[in-house]
């Protein structure tokens, strides 16, 4: 009933021109203090049919229809309805109360009205059809707006430049939707000379998506810069978040700190797609758990962990890619993207993976979902690259055999002769390779002598590392046990759980890692700035 | 390389002490020659039983946990253990793990055979 109640309020101001123009020149300031009350006619009543065929003013009074149309225009005073219609639809009416002079409406009178019914009708329609196409112009207007703020949000909040990191390749690729949808992504450099690498995606589209997008973003940093803890970070954000989202919005979020140095990177997950590595075994999905921010406050994610190995490329990626449609209307996937990245042949991480995509989507595609890509590859030979004095790179395995620890004892402290450290800290650090190996050996992988014990020796950052690795079989000793005599004395205590004990005392940092099936102990000692002492202490 | 590359002889001094000189690693492997040593030297009677590290190249903590037995032993026959000729880095580790609380660690010989008394 819409179109024709609105036409009937504008149309009764007309009624009351139409009177003046029916009425006496003298009766100028009554006629204007006479008001006919907008009456609404719904589109289903009968009366609009019959006004549509009426051929011209009818007389309320004489109507025998009954309608509630028929009793609102009574109700309204309404003496005689002239029909507006052009291209034989009623536009709209006018409203005539009774003549001031107490007579009936003359066939003049009708035919005036007539006449003028005629010439307004049309120009009804018309100036309704400007004003509606008006509307729509600017609504269109204000939508492309908001597009451009939007985008303006988007673009201001992503990194303008990438850290340079020594020994790593860095790279991102963001390609917005037409509306633009909420990713983002975000690298930085952490106190502690670690980086923090996010990915995220804000549900919802346009203005709001970017605003909480900013918001995020700036909490991510905030908090980053205070905690290391990837899953601290997003437990924080997430309850900082919770009480200020829209309604119904939510971010996903992939945090993970990578140490340059090493290639050991710890990450935590609030709902956003797994990041997949390129390895020299194939592809490897770091897997982690968590609700998406802002959605319930007081929740925990759990931390991982893994090793990048030189070669070891890292791809995070937003469902833009993976959701995309292609002519047939199935999606690009997950399995595509990952035999993507276990395919070394398949090319660059994001190039490669653009390519791929674009064959899939076709040439007119019109792109659904913005596209985010961040990778991170951990160049061939990084270990020496950003090492100090004479950059140290020696690898070897050993059979796991008993004994063997002695051996690799022996060739680490070979291996980190050039750096002429102090003889005590050489001494503390071979104790802490034996035992870290005899571990290796014993337990990670069970005395099996055809699994290989891999070690190596790198300087990087300012610290030497030499990094034990076994298959991580066997049971691993996860606690420090510090040492009893008199519990040991009355068998309580196992003299083995020592072995740990004294690898934490013999070395400035004792880092273990566990991460693709593999068991990693990290042996560091600070070459700058170290304490020169290597003892935390007893 | 699971042999022991360990050769231990037996001191007798008197009858109150003998030492063990100790010449290579001590090793979980070590413990038949430790053992046998032992019962060799403190058979007789003796206090205290003196433990030369003067030779020891290579000790690991399943040489530790021998010690340990060894204490073990002494404790149960009421008899002393002492060391001595230490490196600083064993000492370190003797520290560490408190094997210095049980175990008496002296400089020279002269110095351990004077606590045996």
């Amino acid at each position: 009933m819409t179109a024709i109640a609105q036409t009937w309020r504008k149309v009764t101001g007309k009624g009351q021109a139409a009177e003046a123009v029916a009425a006496p020149a003298e009766a100028t300031v009554e006629t204007t203090t006479i008001e006919t009350p907008a009456v609404e006619i719904a589109p289903n009543d009968p009366l609009v049919a019959f006004l549509q065929s009426a051929g011209g003013a009818v007389d309320v009074e004489a109507l025998e229809l009954e309608s509630p149309g028929v009793t609102a225009l009574r109700e309204a005073g309404v003496a005689l309805v002239v029909p507006l219609i052009s291209g034989g639809e009623l536009v709209g009416t006018l409203n005539l109360g009774p003549r001031l002079s107490d007579q009936q409406y003359s066939t003049d009178d009708k035919r005036l009205l007539d006449g003028l019914a005629a010439q307004a009708a049309p120009a009804l329609q018309v100036a309704e059809l400007v004003q509606k196409q008006a509307a729509e112009a600017r609504s269109r207007e204000r939508i492309e707006q908001e597009l451009k703020v939007a985008t303006l949000i988007q673009q201001n909040f992503l990194p303008r430049v990438l850290p340079d990191l020594p020994g790593w390749e860095v790279a991102a690729y963001y390609q917005p939707a037409r509306e633009v949808g909420g990713d983002f992504y975000d690298l930085f450099e952490l106190p502690d000379g670690q980086v923090a690498v996010i990915i995220g995606d804000v549900t919802d589209k346009g203005v709001p998506a970017a605003m909480v997008m900013a918001a995020a973003r700036s909490l991510l940093r905030a908090s980053g810069q205070r905690v290391i803890s990837p899953g601290e970070v997003l437990e924080r954000v997430n309850d900082l978040l919770c009480p200020d989202i829209p309604e119904k919005m939510f971010v996903t979020c992939l945090y993970l700190v990578v140490d340059p140095s090493t290639g050991y990177v710890r990450y935590a997950n609030a709902g956003h797609n797994l990041p997949y590595a390129r390895t020299a075994d194939g592809s490897m999905e770091l897997r982690a758990k968590g609700m998406p921010l802002g959605l319930l406050p007081g929740m925990k994610y759990e931390e991982h962990e893994a090793m990048m190995s030189p070669g070891d490329g890292l791809l995070l990626y937003s469902d833009g890619v993976t959701e995309a449609h292609g002519a047939e209307r199935e999606m690009f996937g997950t399995p595509r993207l990952v035999d993507h990245v276990a395919d070394p042949t398949s090319g660059d991480l994001i190039d490669g993976l653009l390519t791929q995509l674009q064959r899939f989507t076709g040439n007119d595609w019109e792109q659904e979902d913005d596209i985010t890509l961040v990778t991170l590859t951990r160049t061939l030979g990084s270990g020496v690259q950003n090492g100090l004095v004479s950059g140290i790179d020696v690898r070897f395995t050993l059979p796991s055999e008993t004994g063997n620890e002695r051996e690799a004892m022996q060739r680490v402290l070979d291996a980190i002769a050039p750096l002429g450290l102090e003889e005590r800290r050489v001494e503390r650090l071979g104790t802490a390779v034996s035992e870290a190996a005899m571990n290796a050996i014993e337990h990670g992988n069970q005395g099996r002598a055809e699994i290989p014990v891999e070690v190596e020796v790198v300087t990087a950052g300012g610290e030497l590392i030499v990094r034990i690795r076994d298959v991580g079989d066997g049971p691993q000793a996860t606690e420090v046990e510090s040492p009893d005599i008199e519990a040991k004395l009355a068998g309580l205590q196992k003299p083995r759980g020592w072995g740990l004990f004294l690898i934490k005392n013999m070395v400035d940092e004792i880092r273990v890692i566990d991460a693709d099936g593999r068991h990693t102990v990290e042996l560091v000692l600070q070459l700058e700035g170290g304490d020169g002492d290597g003892s935390n202490g007893a | 390389m699971t042999e022991a590359t360990l050769s231990l002889q037996v001191r007798q001094i008197g009858k109150a002490a003998c030492i063990l000189d100790i010449e290579g690693d001590i090793t979980a492997f070590s413990e038949e020659a430790l053992m046998d040593a032992y019962t060799e030297g403190a058979g007789v009677g003796v206090k205290a039983v003196i433990l030369n590290f003067t030779g020891l190249e290579y000790m690991n903590s399943g040489g530790i946990g021998l010690l340990v037995t060894v204490l073990v032993r002494a404790n149960r026959a009421k008899q002393k253990l002492l060391a001595f000729g230490l490196t600083e880095h064993y000492q370190e580790i003797f520290e560490l793990t408190r094997l210095d609380e049980a175990i008496g660690i002296y400089a020279t010989e002269a110095d351990a055979l004077a606590a045996a008394v």
